[in-house]
């Protein structure tokens, strides 16, 4: 006997019972009957064929009470008939299927390393459905499309990973999908027991999916994980009364036993099929956040299906590299010949013309190669949605996802990039910035607190918001800890930026306490160091008891980068736009020499640090004179110096190429671009330039304290 | 280090027989295998990069691609020549420790393609304990001149090949 067949046959049978389809009903009954199943189940199957052909023949009306009631609790019946004897043989090979999945694993992985990899593709995908999705259904627990989508995101991966012979996510998912199927049907109503249940398998499967990735590169991420105590939970919702508490009482006492270290959830653990989080003392203004909360959701919701729904194909990114590649050949290819004297300086309208036709379709050619890298950011903002769920469980906190922009696309490295930054300033939203249910109440604000993640265009850049209405920071408390740990002189005066800016500084907590989800101080330094390894800018807004913002702004690509063109003798660099602050042509007087320091340049009555670029990148420039040559004022890391150059060329966009394997750690060089006339221009890495000089006056300085 | 660095030369002499670029450097004559050559080009203004090695001329831009060039006349330990028109750079692609990877040699000019049988490949001969011989393949003699097989893939991945100058001197 088949039984994913036998279901298969069940599930039409109930779908048609319920549209109506009355003749399907009877044939597809009678097929049932033919399947050699247990004999209890047969014998009801041919009870039920009976009524339906009665209705269908206009013996019997399905308006009648009676007999719709036969159908359904028959239907129903015949399910439990049919998923026990499996879900009982399965519950005693689960054990053994662990041993033996490992053989099967790589069987399947030797056999068709291709076929696997798109397994993986396809599974994550279908679990990111699955999250989202159960995310929506922990507040509207019977919404049909939802339930729909998680059940076939489910099937899916049941049935690749039965192809691919991957026993363990199979039975898994296999009994995940009867739980499902049984909440689509109604008689199961997704509680947040069962929602837990639910996401914890699908992180099963997605730690299962890292292990069979690990493994088709090569590498071994240990042991086939169990899932047997995992499937015993499941199975224990199905195989019970699902809709009396005993059930719940069983997952949950099996989750004690295995001890799971989750703190007792602030709102009443669903006895009752009620599925909203009950809000003891809700009042009016609670009730409209919470419903615009959820129309909010149910617009993004209708807004990611139109993103998710437009046809794609997977792209290799190497061929994407090469199409960009040669997409910047032919923009430089086509400047060269529109600028050549001969054709620039036509009079044959003709060719005019069909010069700038060119140029039209060569720009809008450029466009769309650069935009397919970029993707949408719903992706990175559903992922907050589960952290946050999990994150205000654990800290016996209420709060809610709002996303605002899903839509909005950023450079798919930088989505990649930006995904640790943004999981931790969301924790420490949730964790510092939001308020216990209590504590809210008392000041008057909506026991669940709010969190919001916003994304947005604005002119060249994207803007990422992260807004929680939590308690916001403490300024004088900040500014008392930076002043203990001397990171602010006692009489400096700082405005409220400033003082924001202080919880970047390593090892900066103000935390009372260390919570195992944040307040160790670690990590804010890491996130601005990563937002501006991104080229991006992070700054903070806060407002005490209303809440706090983090502002992102980040390039929308890290392909490009606007430099500015610099002529050093003979070569040509490009100093990113972005670390410059002004350039100027010196006064005799502004620079002077300051003993073991080296030269400082004064502008507008600040002493900073006078790099001569030729000396640093070795280079005879074209005279050495600082009077007749062009200053250049940088900031790198909130350290302001100046770059003596020779001469300033153009403002050009540049695309950021690499130097290759053997010069890409070269010291001062962050890469290359290919410039207007076809040749290559260095990009300077600001920093490591600072750096090198700096680390050089030092060992000057030093040389002189011994002589 | 008195003890000679003597690894065996790669491959048999079977492996070794096939297509070689033959260029010069000087007077010296090499060959690397046609194989590892993606394009001959004209000498062309290299973008000199800061704090790295003499023998490292710059980049250039190849179609879209920034690819490092290397002087095999600095790199051998040579003397340096002013380049002329018939100064080439062969791309060639090279394997290293991540992948492979395009590499532009410049030479003073390339000559022909040569037909190499195993017989034609002699191994490379012992120097003496002073010289190390890894990064050639073998010497080949054609029409009664010694060409060196060149290992590109070891020459364009190791640093110390200064040694190999001791031989040409």
């Amino acid at each position: 006997m088949n039984s994913s067949e036998v279901e298969g046959l069940l599930e039409r049978v109930a779908t048609q019972f319920m549209l109506g389809e009355d003749a399907e009903t009877v044939s597809t009954l009678a097929l049932l009957s033919q399947i050699a199943i247990p004999a209890e189940a047969s014998e009801l199957v041919r009870e039920l064929h009976l009524v339906a052909s009665k209705n269908m023949t206009g013996e019997e009306a399905w308006s009648d009470e009676a007999s719709r009631q036969r159908m359904e609790t028959g239907l129903d019946r015949l399910r439990q008939i049919l998923s026990q004897p499996i879900a009982a043989s399965e519950a005693v090979a689960a054990p053994a299927l662990a041993v033996r999945a490992q053989p099967a694993v790589s069987s399947a992985l030797n056999q068709d390393p291709e076929l696997v990899g798109d397994f993986i593709l396809e599974a994550r995908e279908h679990l990111q459905t699955v999250e989202s999705g159960l995310l929506i259904l922990e507040k509207e627990p019977s919404n049909p499309d939802t339930l729909n989508a998680v059940f076939r995101s489910f099937h899916t991966i049941k049935g690749l990973a039965g192809f691919l012979e991957f026993a363990n996510i199979q039975a898994l998912a296999h009994e995940v999908e009867t739980i499902l199927d049984l909440a689509r049907t109604g008689e199961l109503v997704m509680t947040p027991n069962l929602i837990d249940l639910t996401l914890e398998s699908s992180d099963y499967v997605g730690k299962e999916i890292l292990r069979i990735e690990a493994q088709l590169y090569g590498r071994d991420l240990g042991e086939v994980l169990d899932p047997s105590a995992l499937l015993l939970r499941v199975k224990a919702v199905i195989g019970g009364d699902h809709s009396s508490p005993g059930a719940v009482a069983i997952v949950e006492a099996v989750a004690a036993v295995e001890a799971r270290a989750v703190i007792e959830a602030p709102w009443p653990v669903a006895e009752t099929p009620v599925p909203k989080y009950a809000e003891p003392a809700s009042t009016p203004v609670a009730e409209a956040t919470a419903e615009r909360v959820e129309e909010t959701s149910k617009d993004t919701k209708t807004k990611k299906t139109v993103v998710t729904d437009t046809p794609a194909i997977r792209v290799d990114t190497a061929k994407l590299d090469y199409l960009l590649d040669m997409v910047g050949e032919m923009v430089i290819a086509e400047s060269m010949v529109r600028l050549d004297p001969e054709l620039s300086g036509t009079k044959n309208t003709r060719l005019q013309r069909n010069l700038n036709q060119l140029r039209r379709v060569t720009e809008e050619v450029q466009k769309v190669a650069m935009a397919t890298r970029l993707i949408p950011v719903g992706a990175l903002f559903q992922r907050v949605n589960r952290l946050v769920r999990d994150t205000s469980r654990k800290a016996g906190k209420l709060a809610e996802v709002e996303l605002v922009g899903e839509d909005t696309q950023l450079d798919k490295t930088i989505i990649e990039e930006l995904t640790d930054p943004i999981m931790h300033m969301v924790r420490n939203s949730i964790d510092h910035g939001i308020e216990t249910p209590a504590d809210r109440a008392l000041c008057g604000k909506p026991q669940t607190g709010k969190v919001q993640l916003k994304a947005y265009r604005q002119a060249d850049h994207i803007q990422i918001e992260i807004v929680d209405d939590g308690r916001g920071l403490n300024k004088d408390r900040i500014l008392a800890k930076a002043r203990e740990r001397g990171l602010v002189g006692e009489a400096v005066y700082l405005a409220d930026s400033d003082i924001f800016q202080l919880i970047f500084e390593p090892g900066f907590s103000t935390a009372e306490k260390v919570t195992d989800i944040s307040g160790r101080g670690v990590g804010m330094d890491v996130v601005k160091k990563q937002i501006q390894k991104l080229r991006g800018k992070i700054e903070i807004q806060s407002t005490p008891g209303l809440g706090t913002t983090f502002f992102l702004k980040l390039p929308l690509t890290l392909a490009i980068v606007e430099g500015l063109v610099v002529g050093v003798g003979k070569e040509r660099y490009i100093l990113p736009i972005f670390s410059v602050h002004e350039m100027f042509r010196p006064t005799v007087g502004q620079v002077s020499t300051v003993q073991g320091r080296g030269e400082m340049v004064m502008v507008r009555n600040q002493l900073m640090p006078l790099i001569r670029l030729y000396r640093s990148l070795g280079v005879k420039p074209k005279n050495e004179d600082v009077t007749q040559s062009l200053l250049i004022v940088a900031e790198t890391e909130g350290r302001r110096f100046v770059l003596m150059v020779d001469e300033f060329i153009c403002k050009q966009e540049v695309v950021i190429k690499s130097l290759g394997a053997s010069l890409k750690n070269t010291q001062g060089v962050a890469g290359g671009a290919i410039l207007g006339d076809g040749r290559v221009g260095l990009i300077l890495d600001l920093e490591a330039i600072y750096v090198e000089r700096r680390s050089k006056a030092e060992i000057l300085k030093e040389s002189l304290i011994e002589a | 280090m008195s003890t000679a660095v003597l690894d065996a030369p790669t491959g048999t002499k079977e492996e070794r027989s096939g297509k070689y670029l033959a260029f010069h450097l000087g007077p010296e004559e090499f060959g690397i295998q046609v194989l590892k050559v993606r394009e001959i080009m004209g000498i062309q203004e290299i973008t000199a990069v800061p704090h790295t090695p003499r023998y490292t001329k710059g980049v250039i831009n190849l179609r879209g691609k920034v690819i490092p060039v290397v002087d095999l006349r600095l790199k051998f330990g040579m003397e340096e020549a002013a380049y002329t028109q018939r100064t080439c750079i062969i791309v060639t692609e090279v394997e290293g420790e991540s992948g492979s990877m395009m590499i532009g040699a410049v030479v003073d000019g390339v000559s022909e393609v040569l037909n190499l049988s195993a017989a034609d490949i002699e191994d490379t001969p012992d120097f003496g304990g002073e010289v190390a011989t890894t990064g050639l393949l073998g010497m080949a003699k054609v029409k009664g001149k010694v060409k060196i097989l060149l290992d590109i893939d070891h020459v364009m991945t190791h640093q110390d090949l200064n040694e190999l100058g001791k031989i040409l001197s």
